[in-house]
């Protein structure tokens, strides 16, 4: 996240608007807005291989991320690209449709690159200090595609240095449509509803005690043993380690029924419990 | 202090301000001190469906804009002494509302000895809608028996819980009501419509009505008069049992199950 200053022009009232006009208004409102925004962390400098990695990523929804913005973070690259090795790197997602809008990273470090390619540091991003394994070269942030409500969007303050959390975000209210919940680094228990049109997300498992009527998604960063319970399955999609399944109808051996969601390989199995 | 009650629904055309002008009419039949505003601003209709639309001289964004006083704007019912309108303006548009200004004239209404005040939201989720619920105590949410209407509803119950006063001061939460309205138990019979029980479990709520379908309602709108003032109909008496559940009693719903057709008819079709 990153909060950015939103300017929102009004044209000035002409001299023919009607004089009912009740208050002048600024033209410029001056605000700051929380904008989500995806997050490159680079652990190579060879653009060939992040041009190719992008693409594989987002092969399965090209168009999601056209025209993305997205932040460029060197806190784990190394060796430090001097600016010619940072222009390659721009370039390489430039040409995957995505717009670099930003850099981030160690302040003293990132500020000369940043005036040399006349791009903002975005310094208010949270950092997550630990060094990840070299097998992930990219973690980019689930970015909030549609409006968050405040109160649904669950996320610890700060990042832990465990990939788990020891206990799973309990959420005891129904979902609504347009909801999100995410547990981050934990398990995501609901013991109410998943409305259709709501999202309920998780790096580990989603139990859902109710109906789930909308989208479960396990395993957000990868976790392929993440698994997805609910009481009563009726769900539009599901999804673990990215690989999911769109259920336009539900089979009828499945619908409202007690299911378990789990990867087997690159095979997605939705199987009744207890039968 | 008045409790506020929101009458809204996310989808437009389910009822809303019909509901408004027959719970407010029904509360101020049952004593009680009654306003009921008009957050549509720009397309104001709940003047028409109470009869009043040729009283209207000041409305909600004048006394907002301190163009009059709020005793000047409120409209008193020709039916019902305790029942007052505060109708919405026809010319300005959605902006000219602003928190501070919704707060006060509540806060107003409130001191002046209203025991209800029924805020008749507009359809969407926008400011309007947004301001009609923001200080809501109880909230009914108008549903048709119809998956878009549903989800929209559901999108409506997760803002009344997140984006309303009582939610961002963690003052307890926002009382939320069911109201199923257009309900045509045949239809349901035939599986052409949402059930009550479908809409409960979908939103997991319990109805605190449920109105029939009927012609009556359109005929009381176009006649200015809230349909629970005609004790004829069913609609009528479908609201006066919501009113009565608002207010805490219990009470059988009604309505709900298809009339048995005789042998006649079952053998004819019809």
């Amino acid at each position: 996240m990153s909060s950015q200053a939103v300017l929102n022009l009004k044209s000035p009232a002409g001299k023919n608007s009607a004089p009912m006009v009740d208050k002048p208004q600024a033209p410029i409102d001056i605000r700051f807005g929380q904008l989500g925004v995806l997050q490159l962390r680079f652990r190579t400098l060879d653009p060939g291989v992040i041009l190719d990695e992008l693409r594989g990523r987002f092969s399965s929804a090209p168009q999601f991320f056209r025209r993305a913005a997205v932040c460029i973070d060197l806190l784990t690259v190394k060796p430090f690209p001097d600016v010619d090795a940072l222009r390659a790197i721009m370039d390489a997602v430039s040409r995957t449709g995505m717009i670099p809008i930003g850099l981030a990273g160690e302040a003293t470090a990132v500020e000369p690159l940043a005036i040399a390619v006349n791009l903002p540091v975005l310094s208010t991003l949270r950092t997550n200090t630990r060094p990840g394994p070299a097998l992930e070269p990219v973690q980019p942030e689930r970015e909030p595609q549609t409006e968050v409500e405040a109160a649904s969007l669950v996320q610890p303050a700060t990042d832990t240095t465990e990939m788990r959390d020891s206990t799973a975000l309990l959420h005891t209210q129904m979902v609504r449509s347009g909801q999100r919940v995410y547990a981050r680094h934990r398990d995501l228990i609901v013991s109410a509803g998943v409305a259709s049109g709501s999202e309920v997300m998780a790096d580990g498992c989603v139990h859902v005690y109710g109906s789930l009527r909308g989208r479960a998604i396990a395993g957000t960063r990868g976790d392929t043993s993440a698994r997805i319970f609910c009481q009563e399955f009726r769900a539009e999609l599901v999804s673990i380690a990215g690989v999911f399944r769109i259920f336009e109808t539900i089979p009828a051996d499945l619908s409202g029924k007690p299911v378990q969601v789990w990867l087997d390989g690159e095979k997605l199995h939705c199987t009744r419990i207890g039968t | 202090m008045a409790e506020i009650i929101v009458v809204t629904s996310g989808k437009g055309g389910v009822g809303k301000t019909t509901t408004s002008a027959s719970i407010a009419s029904g509360l101020a039949r049952r004593d009680k001190r009654v306003a009921v505003i008009d957050f549509d601003i720009g397309l104001r209709n709940l003047d028409l469906i109470m009869g009043c639309e040729r009283r209207v001289v000041y409305d909600f964004v004048n006394v907002i804009q301190g163009d009059c006083t709020l005793k000047q704007a409120l409209i008193k019912d020709k039916r019902l002494d305790n029942l007052h309108l505060l109708a919405a303006s026809q010319t300005r548009d959605k902006d000219a509302l602003t928190e501070e200004g919704v707060s006060r004239v509540l806060d107003e209404l409130g001191a002046s000895g209203f025991d209800y005040i029924i805020c008749d939201s507009p359809a969407g989720i926008e400011k309007g809608a947004h301001l009609a619920m923001y200080f809501a105590d109880q909230a009914v949410v108008v549903v048709n028996p119809e998956v878009s209407s549903v989800r929209d509803s559901d999108r409506i119950l997760g803002l009344l819980a997140s984006k309303t006063k009582r939610a961002k001061q963690g003052n307890g939460k926002v009382t939320e009501h069911l109201l199923l309205t257009r309900y045509n138990p045949l239809r349901v019979a035939k599986g052409e419509m949402l059930s009550v029980d479908d809409v409960q479990e979908i939103l997991g709520l319990d109805v605190v009505g449920v109105i029939p379908e009927s012609p009556e309602v359109l005929a009381a709108s176009n006649a200015g008069v809230p349909v629970i003032m005609n004790n004829e109909s069913d609609a009528a008496l479908a609201y006066q049992d919501a009113v009565d559940r608002l207010l805490g009693e219990e009470k059988p719903m009604r309505f709900t199950e298809a009339p048995k057709r005789g042998m006649f008819a079952r053998m004819f079709g019809g």
